[in-house]
């Protein structure tokens, strides 16, 4: 018993270890964001020091890091938003009106969040080059949707399947055509799972690196771009302001990870029941 | 009604599909369609080389030691992944009360849902050999500073550890829900067996949930494959090429350097075809 006891705290230890590595690094660059150049240059890590707002000032006043914030929201916001319109009714229909296609479909579906993003990206260059859309915004929109809707649709089909077919039923019988099911019964019955659908969506987007990096040199670049610029500054490296950017690019990801946890949690509820 | 009932799957489908199907499909077969070029970013129209630049990959050197370093990769990545999340996962479905569960699922969430720039800056940060706080301990003991990321022996196994901190925390919630979802007699029937609690999990637990754990090594293999954020923000594939994976390694050739696009395009085809067959076996497997 005593032995059960002792390899239940040691589990406990390791498992606070575990949590501790995973927010410590984030924390740590935190505190740095908020740090003069001087306290973070020093020999030993210092944890007590007098905060600045410098960094942030400087970073959000410097015009290439305005600009990527400005094309990333511009540019996931809208990707989202295509994949959202287009991709909830899809799977919608994926998920209640089954043909002897649906299968393929899924798999197609599925099988582009898979696809090497520099077999995607490359091939896309030219494409763009050739055009003259190169380095815009709409190129990267388009490119970008390719990866929102493929992803909303993947993670809506199970939630509308989620909803009680009975509830749809009796719409139906109370004389709601199927569109009116759709818009008035599924839609918001669903729309938990849905929200984290289409907050994984734009968390995808949002982080995406390599295709930014390949479809983008100035004028349509995102953040995380701008953000890997100063990571490779010369020699007098301005650390705070790095950690300040990348703060500031980690910063909408995590506001959606309550969302994301949920989201999680319900796809594994239903399994098992 | 009738009518209507029939209209609505084309009306919510066609859309969609049409767009990913042109977005997805126009690509990948343009990809292939100039892997058999001899295009350069330089002059716009190449020629047709047939299977030229894939003949040429395989006695290009640089492309061999990419597969060798992928490969390490792979291996290191996803077997560091699944270790790590299957032993955390059972220590969170063993040790933890459900509201520990909970807020440790939260925390553990983290570092997958960050950035890839973000963690590779934060990691490459806390590896600096000067102000890094991880380094820090073997500056002050041994006064020397330690340069994990610059040492060829060490810098992959580095970045690795970026990875499987951001995978191998994600996917022990993954497996922590898995173990939830089991019914609870087998576990009771092996206690009273008196079992032993590793024994329960060697033998009972984990072989029943043999299949969803091959699930997610082959996802975390397909994942693993885009380890380009990472490295490119770590390392940019040095010292030397002793991290160049095969998309960096595509990258710089059909970008930085030389600008050869077809002969970066055949690589990335060579991947999208490691991927496809990799990604039917699972969907085969197991109906994700």
């Amino acid at each position: 018993m005593s032995r059960r006891h002792m390899g239940r705290t040691v589990g406990q230890v390791i498992l606070a270890l575990a949590a501790f590595s995973a927010v410590f690094p984030v924390f740590w660059t935190t505190l740095n964001a908020f740090k003069n150049r001087v306290d973070i240059v020093t020999p030993t890590p210092l944890f007590f020091f007098t905060p600045t707002l410098d960094n942030f000032a400087y970073v959000l006043g410097r015009d290439s890091v305005f600009a990527g914030l400005v094309n990333s929201v511009l540019i996931s916001g809208a990707a989202v938003l295509v994949g959202a319109l287009l991709g909830l009714p899809a799977a919608y229909a994926l998920a209640r009106y089954p043909n002897r296609w649906t299968k393929d479909i899924q798999f197609f579906v599925l099988s582009l969040r898979f696809l090497p993003p520099v077999a995607v990206a490359i091939p896309l260059m030219v494409i763009w080059l050739n055009s003259g859309f190169y380095d815009t915004r709409l190129s990267m929109i388009v490119t970008y949707t390719l990866l929102t809707l493929a992803t909303v649709i993947w993670l809506s089909v199970p939630a509308f399947a989620r909803v009680p077919k009975e509830v749809e039923e009796a719409a139906r019988v109370d004389g709601y055509g199927p569109f009116a099911v759709f818009f008035l019964i599924a839609l918001p019955i669903a729309s938990r799972s849905l929200i984290g659908a289409v907050a994984f969506a734009f968390v995808l987007v949002w982080n995406e690196f390599l295709i930014a990096l390949m479809l983008t040199t100035s004028d349509a670049k995102t953040l995380p771009i701008v953000a890997s610029e100063l990571t490779q500054l010369g020699r007098d490296v301005p650390w705070g302001i790095l950690n300040a950017s990348v703060v500031l690019l980690s910063i909408p990801p995590l506001l959606f990870i309550g969302v994301l946890s949920g989201m999680l949690n319900s796809a594994f509820k239903r399994k098992s029941s | 009604m009738k009518n209507a009932r029939s209209l609505l799957p084309t009306v919510f489908l066609t859309p969609a599909m049409a767009i990913l199907a042109v977005l997805a499909l126009v690509p990948t077969v343009y990809a292939v369609f100039i892997s058999f070029q001899d295009r350069e970013l330089s002059r716009p129209d190449g020629r047709f080389i047939g299977l030229e630049n894939y003949i040429a990959l395989f006695s290009d050197r640089r492309f061999l030691n990419a597969i060798k370093v992928s490969l390490t990769w792979e291996i290191l990545t996803v077997a560091l992944t699944l270790v790590i999340a299957v032993g955390l996962g059972i220590l969170l479905f063993e040790c933890a009360s459900a509201k520990m569960r909970n807020f440790l699922s939260l925390l553990f969430l983290m570092p997958v849902i960050l950035p890839r720039v973000s963690a590779a800056f934060v990691w490459k940060f806390a590896f600096h050999p000067l102000y890094g706080i991880i380094t820090y301990p073997y500056k002050a003991i041994t006064g020397q500073p330690l340069d994990l990321l610059s040492n060829p022996f060490t810098a992959l196994g580095t970045v690795a550890l970026v990875d499987v901190w951001q995978w191998g925390l994600f996917f022990a919630v993954i497996v922590l829900k898995l173990l939830e979802t089991l019914p609870p007699q087998p576990f009771e029937a092996a206690r009273l067996d008196h079992a032993k609690t590793w024994e329960i999990y060697a033998y009972v637990a984990l072989p029943m949930l043999k299949a969803p754990l091959i699930s997610l090594a082959f996802v975390k293999m397909i994942e693993s494959l885009r380890a380009f954020d990472l490295i490119y923000v770590m390392t940019r594939g040095g010292p030397g090429i002793s991290t160049e994976t095969l998309d960096m390694y595509a990258f710089s050739q059909g970008f930085i350097e030389s600008g050869r696009i077809s002969y970066a395009s055949s690589m990335a085809v060579l991947m999208m075809i490691a991927t496809s067959v990799a990604f039917t076996f699972i969907w085969k497997r197991a109906k994700i």
